[in-house]
């Protein structure tokens, strides 16, 4: 809905600010900074953060990576409702239909009409290119249990070849509405599953049975992936439907 | 290990359930099971309230019980945590969730705009939710920002160019007041090395450090909170939403700030807190009364009234904290002064949402909401200018309304601290309250000019349909009877409050 936004001068709220209210901001803000730095300088040794008892800790968690282990066990609240934050803005960016008149694939279709002709070296590179960025996203996705990875990156990853792959100019987003509400929503739905059945288990809402942690784990982390590179594809789309000419998006 | 069947399971339901709605909204493809599945979950999310608090009052258990997630102690893992003041604002979001559900079921019928609607509006009570009952304040960051985002895409929904700036403006104030809280945020932790409330509590002292990061913090939620001189968002984006969002921003989204505000200040932070600086945030608020009234007096549009009643009703719920300073009371969260302050939170809820949705059914039957212009509407509407009628008795504060006892309350609480300067301030508000709500009945009332009865928006008007008007007729009728009901509310603070009079409170 934010698409048809235009920046065009506002006159009814392009008032600018007056001396007075510039001068207080002005004034406000040294104020703020000021006294930050005072406190930051007078503040004395930093206590002991949380890192030791995660190193502790660790053993239970069903990963061997700690920031693994804080998203998505110490602290895995957290992470539900980032997820949650996410389908905010699938749904606040979602037009109300988007599929393609050919056909109905789940995200690409050959671009014939394209009057622009392709670069024939960015062509065979991407060939090479989007599958190895997905084989990327997998392997990123996997080694999070314990090295630096997991959901968000692998999305970030594979959402690229994607982003790729449209500005290659043989292929166009074509989405069908409904596939990719249920691909935002999946990794939160699978997220909740996971809560309430670790409920049912241990007795307590997020917490994993020990045995079972690294799967559980893994695979909230597997659909999770799914629906950031899905949400992050849709942002790519919509922001490219504006730059293209009208009707080559929407129908 | 705590069993499963144990009551205390609801906290973690009362963010799955919105959850589970807003995913099933997502999927769902039809308007009607859109509309269905969200009254239903809302129905069962206030019949869980309503069973989790009966069960509590009868078995008299923990007043602030605590839900280990993922049983992680703090400060490792994140707690839920309800007090008297959460449990108090969970049920009222919950009543003003349902009949804002019915409403919007009924007012919404364009599909490009329920597939937006219902997810958002779910997202938006999950968030709510979180920030009631979170311990932790990295996590009720999390909860700010889902509450801030979906807001901000609520407003847009309505798709003029108004409501699109307003939106806009009210997002990059959003993110500036998350990233305020942020900082502050992340100078506790620095400081104290724990997220978590409780911990803090018991460990804060009153270094530059502390100091430095409750002002970062209160500067956050005062910028959400659209405190005078911070309120200059609030009136375009609650006047341009759809009328059932611009009720839940103004009933319930700017309270969420304004309850952090209260725990920061009365229970986490308190030792940075100085006498002077809660006189400031009295003064501010006393201002916002002042300007808020005078500024609805003279606005336009009828809902840009409504909004400006906001900015003026916020500035009373910032006395909390000169009187909370006279009073010198310990325990300052469960005082006096904050009882009446959460009753008059729950007052103005159901009296702004009855009077936004009042006002959506006489922009819908006018197609215009231009003050002005409504001459006669009393004959052709009367249903919506007695739902007007009566909100606006809650909100000047005349008994027997629900806004009457908060207010009372106040009264007693300056006048038994011998700050009889708030006093004055809060009966002048309510004079000047009068005089805003008086303009419109007066107009309403007066026999319709020939020239206003066919506009060029004549064709385009509609009758709104009964439901719309039932539902907000009934929120008109609670802030009604909340006023005789007094004691039941005051029971569930946990507050030490006799009720005001004796034979209205003890009605049962």
């Amino acid at each position: 809905m934010f698409l048809k936004l235009e920046f065009k001068e506002n006159q009814a709220t392009s008032g600018e600010l007056s001396t007075t209210t510039r001068v207080l901001l002005a004034i406000a803000i040294v104020a703020l900074g000021t006294s930050l730095i005072y406190a930051i300088l007078s503040a004395g040794k930093a206590p002991p953060d949380l890192a030791a008892q995660v190193a502790e800790k660790l053993d239970l968690s069903g990963v061997g990576n700690p920031v693994t282990a804080v998203l998505l066990n110490f602290r895995s609240y957290d992470t539900l409702l980032e997820v949650a934050v996410l389908l905010v803005v699938a749904v606040a960016i979602m037009p109300p239909r988007l599929s393609s008149s050919a056909g109905k694939r789940f995200l690409f279709v050959n671009d014939t009409h394209n009057p622009h002709v392709p670069d024939p070296i960015l062509l065979n590179l991407l060939k090479w290119l989007v599958p190895l960025a997905i084989l990327l996203g997998g392997y990123l996705l996997w080694t999070g249990a314990y090295s630096p990875g997991g959901a968000f990156q692998a999305a970030a990853v594979i959402a690229g070849a994607g982003v790729a792959l449209s500005l290659g100019g043989r292929h166009k987003f074509a989405w069908e509405i409904s596939g990719v509400r249920l691909a935002s929503s999946l990794g939160l739905l699978v997220f909740v599953t996971v809560a309430a059945t670790n409920a049912f288990i241990t007795g307590t809402t997020l917490q994993y049975p020990i045995d079972h942690a690294s799967t559980l784990i893994l695979l909230v982390e597997t659909f999770t992936t799914v629906s950031i590179a899905t949400i992050l594809l849709l942002l790519f789309a919509q922001l490219k439907s504006l730059a293209d000419p009208p009707g080559e998006m929407h129908q | 290990m705590i069993p499963l069947g144990s009551v205390n399971i609801v906290l973690p339901l009362l963010v799955g359930i919105p959850l589970l709605a807003a995913i099933a909204t997502t999927v769902v493809d039809s308007r009607r099971w859109r509309a269905g599945i969200s009254v239903t979950f809302a129905s069962l999310q206030l019949l869980l309230i309503v069973l989790w608090l009966v069960t509590l009052q009868h078995t008299g258990a923990d007043a602030a019980y605590r839900y280990v997630l993922g049983g992680w102690n703090s400060p490792l893992g994140i707690n839920l945590v309800a007090d008297g003041l959460a449990k108090v604002l969970l049920l009222i979001t919950a009543v003003l969730v349902l009949v804002l559900s019915i409403y919007s079921a009924i007012y919404f019928t364009d599909p490009a705009k329920t597939t937006r609607f219902w997810p958002l509006w779910w997202l938006l009570v999950t968030g709510l939710n979180a920030a009631f009952i979170g311990a932790d304040a990295f996590n009720i960051y999390v909860a700010l920002e889902m509450i801030g985002l979906a807001a901000v895409a609520l407003v847009g929904l309505a798709g003029t160019r108004t409501a699109l700036t307003a939106a806009l403006r009210y997002a990059l104030v959003g993110l500036l007041g998350s990233l305020c809280y942020l900082l502050g945020v992340s100078l506790l932790y620095r400081t104290y090395g724990t997220l978590d409330l409780a911990q803090l509590a018991t460990e804060t002292q009153a270094d530059p450090m502390t100091a430095a990061s409750l002002c970062l913090i209160s500067i956050g939620l005062l910028l959400k909170t659209a405190l005078l001189p911070l309120h200059f968002w609030l009136p375009p984006a609650h006047a341009s939403a759809p009328a059932p969002v611009s009720a839940a921003l103004s009933a319930l989204v700017v309270k969420v700030s304004f309850y952090l505000l209260m725990r920061f200040w009365l229970d986490v932070l308190t030792p940075a807190t100085t006498e002077l600086a809660m006189n400031l945030l009295g003064i501010l608020g006393a201002g916002a009364i002042f300007w808020g009234c005078i500024a609805a007096f003279r606005a336009q549009r009828l809902k840009l009234v409504v909004a400006y009643s906001t900015v003026a009703q916020l500035g009373y719920m910032f006395l909390l904290f000169p009187l909370v300073a006279a009073s010198h009371s310990p325990s300052s969260i469960t005082g006096a002064a904050a009882a009446a302050v959460v009753y008059f939170i729950v007052a103005h809820a159901l009296a702004k949402a009855a009077m936004f949705l009042a006002a959506g059914n006489i922009q819908m039957f006018n197609n215009h909401d231009t003050v002005d212009k409504l001459q006669g509407l009393a004959r052709t509407q009367p249903l919506a200018v007695l739902t007007f009628a009566i909100a606006g008795v809650s909100l000047i504060g005349l008994p027997p309304s629900g806004g009457f006892i908060a207010k009372w309350l106040l009264l007693n609480v300056a006048i038994g601290n011998g700050v009889w300067w708030w006093a004055i301030v809060v009966l002048g508000g309510g004079l000047l309250a009068a005089a805003y709500i008086g303009r419109v009945l007066h107009v309403a009332f007066s026999h319709p000019v020939a020239q206003t009865i066919d506009t060029d928006n004549a064709n385009a008007a509609r009758h709104p349909p009964g439901g719309m008007v039932l539902c907000a007729l009934a929120l008109a009728a609670c802030s009604i009877l909340l006023g005789f009901n007094a004691e039941w509310i005051l029971n569930l603070l946990d507050a030490s409050v006799e009720p005001p009079i004796p034979g209205v409170g003890g009605m049962q």
